[in-house]
């Protein structure tokens, strides 16, 4: 079998600012979320201010899930709207927690079983491009903060649609681009300056959060988004702007 | 697309604002118990100026959840400007100011009237996260502190109310009565029935003149 990771594909992609190739980014990036799982909460916390909890409700309200409902949450990381969907779908319910990186998995886990969430929570480690469930099986995807993570973006929303029941939402909660021109420049001061080196203080790893402010600048706008949701056979596609604008989630129904 | 206000915003007060809420349940088993008896109420609380738009969710738990965005159906929906919502909290008798205010109510005003009910009647036990944190001496002294500024703060705000309207109305005649109002209103009332009357009167008696000259 070969590994590719280690073999060129001949096409590239970003990784943060710099360019790699398309088989290379994966471990990059595991390589970025290994170093970061352990701290990755209480940065969230620090990085946010404790702002990342006000965009993760929002997009839980967005999502109306009721009890019964299958809820899969992809990049769940620490699982936190996993938490909050496993009390919402109920016992007859289910929310299975994705991600690509076990690191992160392994956290998530730990925390839910500490928290109590068991029961109706099942965890799956595999890549959102390749989703490895049945076609129309799921009623709501979301991915908080992991769609710029993702190698082939447009492939991943297709991918994503296909499980979709007919009616079923996605919802992509990421980083955008700041609507305000004098927001935008603070963030960015924020962003490449103070960031890395609160990355250095608490994770002892500016590489990794410099990686994360890297990626943002690069991950498609809210209209772009917008469009490739389109694209991927979503409908009645719509996104709401937060912060500023410093991050949005776009909705796309299964038709 | 964008929202007109900044859901993050919106969320935190929200969020602010369920924690106080709920925190003063747990203070208060009575009121929590009697609140999850109305499990699955769904209020709308629609200001239209502002445009604003938030519903209270009840839950199971006898806990409240304030939401900016809901799906689920609702089961009454209080619609109005600011001025109607912010009158109707700081009304003596919330229930008399609902009727007669501008609020629109569409939906069944039984789980509103419910919800008045249980705020009105809500009485925590405010001494209990003090004890916890202070001791039960100085807990009890401090509450009872508390009690007493508290007290003195509503019976000032009544008087200091009452003593207002006594001098805009009274001393000042700043402005008329409200039983002078009322009966110049009425009297303005019998001036436009007289008025409708003798127009038809008219009416008539140039109905009766064309048929004679006919």
């Amino acid at each position: 079998m070969t590994d590719k990771t280690n073999t060129p594909s001949g096409e590239t992609t970003d990784f943060g600012f710099e360019t790699v190739d398309k088989n290379q980014k994966e471990s990059l990036v595991r390589g970025v979320f290994d170093s970061v799982a352990s701290r990755y909460d209480l940065m969230n916390d620090l990085m946010s201010a404790g702002i990342h909890r006000l965009w993760k409700r929002f997009t839980i309200e967005l999502s109306a899930v009721r009890p019964g409902q299958t809820v899969l949450d992809i990049a769940g990381g620490t699982g936190d709207l996993a938490a909050k969907f496993s009390r919402l779908v109920g016992d007859d319910g289910k929310v299975i927690l994705a991600d690509i990186n076990d690191s992160m998995l392994k956290v998530g886990r730990d925390r839910l079983l500490d928290s109590g969430a068991v029961g109706n929570l099942h965890m799956v480690q595999c890549d959102a491009q390749m989703l490895p469930f049945p076609d129309a099986s799921v009623d709501c995807i979301t991915i908080a903060f992991g769609l710029r993570n993702v190698t082939d973006k447009d492939r991943a929303l297709r991918s994503m649609e296909r499980i979709l029941k007919p009616g079923g939402r996605l919802l992509v909660l990421e980083f955008s681009k700041p609507t305000n021109p004098m927001l935008e420049k603070i963030y960015d001061t924020y962003s490449f300056r103070i960031l890395p080196m609160m990355g250095q203080l608490i994770a002892n790893d500016s590489e990794s959060y410099r990686y994360l402010a890297e990626s943002i600048r690069k991950h498609p706008d809210q209209d772009t988004l917008l469009d490739m949701m389109e694209d991927a056979g979503l409908v009645n596609c719509e996104y709401h702007n937060m912060t500023g604008g410093i991050v949005a989630v776009h909705r796309g129904i299964k038709a | 697309m964008s929202t007109q206000h900044d859901p993050a915003v919106i969320t935190a007060v929200l969020m602010a604002a369920e924690g106080a809420i709920n925190r003063a349940l747990e203070l208060d088993p009575a009121s929590a118990r009697d609140l999850a008896g109305l499990s699955g109420t769904v209020l709308a609380i629609e200001c239209l100026a502002p445009a604003l738009e938030i519903f209270a969710v009840v839950e199971s738990e006898g806990r409240l959840y304030l939401a900016s965005y809901c799906e689920q159906p609702c089961s009454v929906r209080v619609r109005g400007g600011l001025s109607d919502f912010l009158a109707l909290t700081t009304a003596d008798d919330p229930a008399v100011t609902l009727i007669n205010s501008d609020l629109e109510i569409i939906g069944n005003s039984a789980p509103l009237v419910a919800l008045q009910t249980l705020v009105t009647n809500m009485q925590p036990d405010w001494e209990a996260p003090l004890v916890e944190v202070l001791g039960d001496v100085a807990g009890h002294q401090l509450a009872n502190l508390l009690k007493q500024i508290f007290r003195w703060g509503q019976s000032s705000s009544k008087s200091l109310r009452r003593q207002l309207s006594e001098f805009i109305l009274e001393e000042g005649r700043l402005s008329p009565p409200a039983a002078e109002l009322e009966h110049f209103y009425q009297e303005i009332d019998a001036l436009v029935l007289k008025a409708d009357r003798l127009e038809s009167r008219l009416k008539r008696l140039a109905q009766r003149l064309d048929a004679q000259t006919t």
